[in-house]
């Protein structure tokens, strides 16, 4: 058993609040990523459950022990760095092998857990060189192999990937969720990049300067968005968000001020609000319609994203069901399922 | 055609360029290296000198005094050397720490010594060093000695003395290196070993001292150096002497004395500066081979 707990946690550098009262329950072998924009705190928070920062306040729990004051390395943890922070001088193999010296194992152990760890990470073939003389997605694997070895409850990631070339990050996805299932462990996994987390994710949690926005499953935040933020911030191509008032029969949007589009939920009239819509709900049998003209096209092969405006109004990104024969200048009709609209009040707090 | 001749400028401008800086070095260095080789092997007092072959080199074999000298830069360089550059590493781990309080003066004020004038400290540690000096007083009010120890009188305190001088005086020099040293190491390297459960010793031990292997090796090279031309602190301790009896004569010293103090022996005296020159070499190169990467067999 090795959930953990967040109660009420708080950090302060002197007068800065970097973490403003975290509360989160993390399952055992659940896979949950933090994610948010620079300075959220993500970080910070994964330090704290590290043992790397001290926690200002609040009570963090790892199975069923309080851990605030115990040393990290007690704390039955191992974590991956953005930077690697290989030992330079050390071969891989000295390297994955280092803490278990110190952990009293036996000769004969340490090169077995070594072997494993990289039979799992395809590191065999490397074991006498030196960081120095690997690849990046090489260091990182025997980061990850370091982490291994250790056979701890909870692998703790910070922005593991940040470092790496994009064809890379993919591949090295892919084997972080195949380790996941081989493992079988709690992971906490920290990124900016909200692709990693909705891939990686069993379960999402959107920080934003230090408080936590919406926590839930990736498909859940994506459908269901809380607010304004996890709403912008999850799913990519971003989420149109366009400004409108509440009126009897529906919403009128500022820049389509022709139309008025029926609400899927009930609003007072008079009330300002912000609408979101996906771009790939754009549907061409919908009902309702926004006359545009297109812009930009994008080609992707599996889909065409149209980046069209009605007159006057700001750049509306569309999935176009991938009409291929789109050309820019054209005039296009951008219909779409006034249900599928998610509508959001001035507090930025969607309206239910 | 034309190009070879634009080229040709272009050399000849460069050449006149650094003429200057070239020529300088030519006559003030490299002329007096050569001229001193040539001169270790001439023999002979004063202006009065003549070609000896390696008379020289067997005069040093047989002086005493010399032997003396060259046990004494010894004594200083083994003993001295290592002390330093020990007590270098852990000021320099020590204030490296963050959660430090008052970082920046301690930092300034080990580093302190090795800018401050060679006369006015040697004047204060002779003062304080005296039979009745304040650190005697102090010693014999803590009752660690029983009389005064003569310091400057004493073969054994007088070398102890100027290894306490030339100590005090580079350390914080080095210190300097391996705190810019420290400071380049990747804190997370230290926090991936706390989370590893390495001890605050095995991670000064397997980590921070590698990690800064070159920078010794360094510091280590020019230590030796120093020490082994060691001449400021005994020529101004001892009052240039080398004394008491010769015990704190080092090469240098003694190398001045053959040429100002004593009825000048110019190439004598050359050849005991390349005996420097020599040692240095070996040394350094001694030193390099200790910390050459080994490679796994």
């Amino acid at each position: 058993m090795s959930g953990l707990k967040l109660r009420n946690v708080k950090k302060s550098f002197g007068s800065v609040h970097v973490i403003k009262g975290v509360d989160l329950d993390i399952e055992d072998k659940q896979f949950v990523v933090f994610v948010g924009p620079s300075g959220c705190g993500k970080s910070t928070l994964l330090r704290m459950i590290a043992g790397l920062e001290q926690i200002s306040s609040g009570d963090l729990f790892i199975g069923d022990k309080r851990m605030n004051d115990v040393d990290p390395a007690q704390r039955g943890i191992a974590m991956v760095f953005q930077s690697y922070a290989l030992y330079p001088h050390m071969t891989v193999r000295e390297n994955m092998g280092f803490a278990l010296r110190f952990a009293g194992a036996p000769k004969e152990e340490i090169a077995t857990r070594v072997a494993e760890a990289a039979r799992i990470l395809e590191l065999g073939a490397l074991l006498d060189r030196k960081p120095g003389q690997l690849s990046g997605g090489q260091r990182q694997r025997v980061a990850i192999g370091r982490a291994i070895v250790r056979h701890p409850d909870v692998f703790l990631f910070d922005e593991p990937l940040s470092n790496l070339d994009a064809e890379l990050r993919v591949h090295m996805r892919i084997e972080i969720a195949r380790l996941h299932k081989e493992l079988n462990t709690t992971i906490i996994y920290v990124t900016h990049d909200q692709v990693e987390a909705m891939t990686l994710a069993d379960k999402i949690v959107v920080l934003r300067d230090g408080v936590i926005e919406q926590a839930g499953s990736p498909l859940d935040l994506y459908d269901d968005p809380d607010n304004l933020f996890v709403a912008g911030f999850i799913g990519s191509p971003k989420m149109n968000l366009l400004a409108g008032t509440a009126e009897a029969g529906g919403i009128r949007l500022a820049d389509f001020p022709e139309q008025l589009v029926p609400s899927p939920v009930a609003v007072p009239a008079g009330t300002a609000v912000t609408v979101g819509i996906r771009p790939e709900h754009f549907d061409p049998t919908g009902s309702a319609a926004l006359e545009t003209t297109v812009e930009i096209i994008e080609h992707l092969g599996g889909e065409t994203y149209a980046y069209a405006r009605g007159a006057g109004s700001s750049l509306l990104t569309l999935a176009t069901d991938n009409n291929r024969t789109l050309k820019t200048g054209e005039r296009y009709q951008a219909r779409f399922n006034p249900a599928s609209l998610l509508v959001f009040g001035q507090d930025g707090k969607r309206l239910r | 055609m034309a190009q070879a001749r634009l080229a040709r400028r272009e050399h000849i401008t460069g050449w006149a360029f650094i003429a200057p800086a070239l020529i300088l070095l030519g006559l003030f260095m490299i002329y007096p290296i050569v001229w001193s080789l040539w001169m270790s092997f001439q023999v002979g007092k004063g202006m009065n000198l003549s070609f000896g072959g390696f008379a020289n080199i067997v005069r040093l074999t047989k002086d005493p005094v010399f032997l003396r000298a060259l046990g004494n830069t010894f004594t200083f360089f083994i003993f001295q050397v290592p002390i330093m550059i020990v007590l270098a590493l852990l000021f320099a781990v020590a204030l490296n720490d963050a959660t430090l309080k008052f970082r920046g003066f301690f930092r300034t004020a080990i580093f302190l010594p090795c800018a401050t004038s060679l006369i006015a400290y040697s004047t204060v540690f002779k003062s304080m060093f005296a039979i009745d000096g304040v650190v005697n007083q102090t010693l014999m009010a803590l009752h660690i000695i029983g009389g005064p120890i003569s310091w400057l009188g004493d073969p054994f305190w007088a070398k102890v003395l100027i290894i306490m001088a030339i100590t005090w005086r580079w350390t914080g020099y080095n210190m300097i290196f391996y705190l810019a040293a420290l400071q380049n190491i990747d804190r997370s390297i230290y926090e991936a070993a706390r989370i590893d459960g390495v001890p605050a010793w095995a991670r000064f031990w397997y980590i921070t001292i590698p990690m800064l292997k070159p920078v010794i090796l360094f510091t280590t090279v020019i230590s030796t150096i120093g020490t082994l031309q060691l001449f400021d602190e005994v020529a101004n301790l001892t009052a240039g002497t080398g004394g008491p009896s010769d015990s704190t004569l080092t090469l240098s010293l003694y190398i001045y004395n053959l040429t100002f103090k004593f009825m000048p022996s110019f190439g004598y005296s050359a050849t005991v500066s390349w005996v420097i020159v020599v040692l240095v070499g070996i040394l350094s190169f001694l030193q390099f081979l200790v910390a050459r990467d080994r490679k796994p067999s």
